[in-house]
């Protein structure tokens, strides 16, 4: 009698345990929202952008009342793990930020909707956008994301290391280059390195294995599509990543105009104007600020942090102008919309409302990102510049034209795994050019998986 | 003789006792209406084993012959997985630098540990300093892995900080292909090391101190001893040690997360490595379960082998 007292004892004690872990697991703070609810949730990984989307809330929660918005901020290296927990597990949230590369797996898993019947049903205008849009259609045609920014590259270069070697920033505002002798872009670069007797990379004697400044931050990156190392170069000679605009079947590294790009660059490595690969390990704004290096190739998105280095004055300059002007790859981050959404209706409000030129312009103001509406990409320049950062650049490299969308492609995550140690073995001087050829037929196997 | 007598008697239990203790006490716990609570205390555990080990292991098997990219429903493709593991450039690499690792950091870890247990029993019986040698294992991996990598590092690392000031060029321990395994491997012999020492130092105690005295008479010298008396007599515990070790060092991961990321050129993309990236990277996660099951048959081999050759359960003691 006494032992069944104590089992039914333990037994009820077990039963409250799982109950209470059932409680803990269920995130009902950052998941969808609950059915027919008026809590919307939303992702990014970025914590700057979290930050200034906040400032979207009062005018968003004025103009929907009983709507309201939960911003939660993931690191970049959780981000996509947790966003897949929340998949499987029912709980994720109801828009989040996304990256063009995982455009494919979650389209293609139906994990995100396709926004064409809201889209008609609300009679939202896509064309408000300048840049993005095209970037966020699936292979079946129809529009899976809402675009929030576009990101490229920037040349920030410290002003008096310049001035030291008698560059003014004009000159740096328009370099030019080409594969062959590297246009003014050389030039600039090997005055502006300087070895430890003093001797600067133009002079004779100069010795590249005891370098104080490099010219240039590494140009030697990993990265897929190089957006902020090789890329603003070789787009210049009007290559691009992929031989379609969307949905490639193949990533040209094995044109000759590549090779030629990727053999200049590396050679800058070689000379001892660039530290060589893995040499440095620190960010380019610690590179910039400890004088390491006299000018870096960065995203756009590093702008404010660049010219805000203590002590440091860092101006910002485009990119080089090749043999068919300037040109870089652009990354658009997007809204995408959970297909498990339980809340569609404010969720499609308030990925709009983000979407708009008054949300794009109060949160854009920060430059913590670069608004894919032209009027607002405009009103953060002014913002800036009343701080004393001038980004007209970026204004210039949207209107001119000068931007060419990040190719959808399928896959996206096994490409940057397969192409990235191929490319760290090439600048690390374990594989030579051989490895280009290679490195395309392994993008076309990939491309053609299902 | 008769105090043995009256003492072998006193041990045996009266025969009537037995007789009545026979009859009242039912002969299994089943029969003493235990059953019951006994299968709820048991039921924690194994509810936890079935649900956290028997269940996903064997669900895990299932899945390495599907193709299932966890948002949508397996798909049924018999061997094509381990067809596809077969022809996989990236995965016998892995496991080549896998192996490399184990090889360098289980020889490593056994040789320090030795050492280091050797010097405790001989010297000191302090706890306080037993109790130092094991602190580092007690630190999570990911916050060694964190602080060694900021101590390694090519720029500002104090390592190459040292050997700058010593004169010597920097080396890049986590950014080249030649250092980035023997790296990795320190830090985790810098962290496995205490653990494993004291287990082999527990495994010292254990031989009675009038062997090392014999050996004493005989004329051994200390180095002879230690060949000869101790290493026999600690197999079966370094039989223990290495066979966890090889288990533990097949299966690194975190360390190799937070310091290189497998790279440079997937120079030390270990095979948990590479599996991860699969499954929680590219949603491969039939592919990863293959590759899985493949790891988990090659570590039951190479532990049935150490334990052959080890010929652990048995101690030269009985020889």
């Amino acid at each position: 009698m006494r032992s069944k007292r104590i089992a039914s004892a333990i037994a009820l004690a077990a039963l409250a345990a799982t109950a209470a872990l059932a409680g803990c697991s269920s995130d009902g703070d950052s998941g969808s929202g609950e059915a027919g609810g008026k809590t919307v949730n939303w992702w990014t990984w970025d914590e700057r952008q979290a930050a200034s989307y906040k400032k979207c809330l009062p005018g968003f929660e004025q103009a929907n009342p009983g709507i309201t918005v939960t911003i939660s901020q993931y690191a970049v290296d959780d981000y996509f793990t947790k966003l897949t927990a929340g998949f499987v597990s029912g709980a994720a949230p109801d828009a989040f930020q996304n990256s063009v590369p995982l455009l494919g797996a979650y389209a293609g898993q139906k994990q995100i909707m396709a926004l064409d019947d809201q889209i008609k049903k609300t009679d939202y205008d896509l064309s408000v956008f300048d840049i993005g849009v095209e970037s966020w259609k699936y292979t079946d045609g129809k529009q899976y994301g809402i675009p929030l920014d576009w990101a490229g590259a920037a040349i920030y270069f410290n002003e008096d290391k310049a001035k030291d070697a008698g560059i003014t920033p004009e000159q740096i505002r328009d370099m030019t280059w080409n594969p062959d002798d590297g246009g003014t872009f050389d030039d600039i670069v090997a005055k502006l390195t300087v070895d430890k007797n003093g001797k600067r990379g133009d002079q004779p004697g100069f010795d590249k294995t005891k370098v104080a400044t490099y010219g240039i931050g590494s140009l030697a990156s990993g990265d897929f599509n190089g957006q902020t190392s090789w890329n603003p170069f070789v787009s210049t000679l009007g290559w691009r990543l992929g031989d379609k605009p969307a949905w490639p079947t193949k990533f040209p590294y094995d044109d000759p105009n590549f090779v030629k790009t990727l053999e200049y660059v590396k050679g800058l490595g070689d000379r001892g104007l660039m530290p060589k690969f893995g040499q440095l390990t620190v960010a380019g704004s610690q590179q910039i600020g400890s004088g390491t290096v006299a000018m870096v190739q960065g995203g756009t998105w590093d702008a404010t942090s660049m010219t805000k280095i203590p002590g440091v004055k860092v101006g910002v300059a485009p990119t080089v102008k090749g043999p068919q002007g300037r040109s870089m790859i652009s990354n658009s981050n997007a809204n995408n919309i959970y297909a498990g959404t339980k809340n569609l209706d404010s969720t499609w409000k308030w990925v709009t409302y983000m979407g708009s030129e008054a949300c794009q312009s109060t949160a854009g103001a920060d430059a913590t990102f670069l608004p894919s509406i032209a009027k607002s990409l405009q009103v953060a320049v002014d913002a800036q510049k009343a701080q004393g950062l001038d980004l007209s650049g970026f204004v210039n490299a949207l209107n001119n034209g000068e931007l060419y969308p990040a190719p959808p492609t399928a896959n996206g995550q096994e490409i940057v795994d397969t192409i990235q140690p191929l490319f760290e073995a090439y600048f690390s001087g374990e594989r030579d050019k051989a490895v280009f050829p290679e490195m395309a037929a392994k993008t076309q196997e990939i491309l053609a998986k299902q | 003789m008769a105090v043995l007598e009256s003492t072998a008697r006193g041990q045996r239990p009266p025969r009537d006792a037995v007789g009545r203790r026979g009859k009242s006490r039912p002969h299994s716990p089943a029969h003493r209406g235990d059953a019951k609570l006994a299968w709820v205390l048991i039921a924690p555990a194994l509810v936890g084993f079935l649900v956290f080990a028997a269940y996903p292991t064997v669900r895990g098997i299932y899945l390495s012959f599907t193709d299932f990219a966890v948002l949508s429903p397996p798909e049924w493709i018999g061997l094509d997985n381990y067809v596809q593991l077969l022809h996989d450039d990236v995965f016998w690499s892995a496991l080549g630098v896998t192996v490399y690792f184990v090889l360098l950091s289980v020889s490593i870890s056994l040789v320090v540990s030795i050492t280091t247990a050797a010097v405790l029993h001989r010297l000191t019986s302090s706890t306080v300093i037993r109790g130092l040698i094991i602190l580092p294992f007690l630190i999570s991996a990911v916050v060694a892995g964190t602080v060694w990598s900021w101590m390694l590092d090519t720029q500002l690392g104090i390592v190459n900080i040292v050997i700058k000031a010593l004169g010597g060029d920097g080396i890049q321990f986590l950014t080249s292909r030649s250092w980035a395994i023997p790296s990795i491997a320190l830090i985790s012999v810098w962290k496995q090391m205490g653990y494993t020492s004291i287990i082999i130092f527990a495994g010292l105690q254990t031989i009675p101190p009038t062997i090392y005295e014999a050996g004493r008479v005989d004329g051994a010298s200390e180095l002879t001893m230690f060949r000869r008396l101790t290493l026999p007599l600690l197999r079966p515990i370094l039989a223990l040690v290495v066979v966890l070790n090889v288990i533990g060092a097949f299966q690194v991961f975190d360390i190799v997360q937070v310091t290189t990321k497998g790279g440079p050129a997937n120079a030390s993309n270990v095979l948990q490595m590479y599996i991860y990236s699969k499954a929680f990277g590219q949603f491969d996660f039939g592919y990863a379960a293959a590759m899985s099951l493949s790891l988990f048959v090659i570590l039951i081999a190479i532990t049935f082998l150490q334990m052959r050759l080890l010929r652990a359960s048995e101690s030269d003691t009985n020889a």
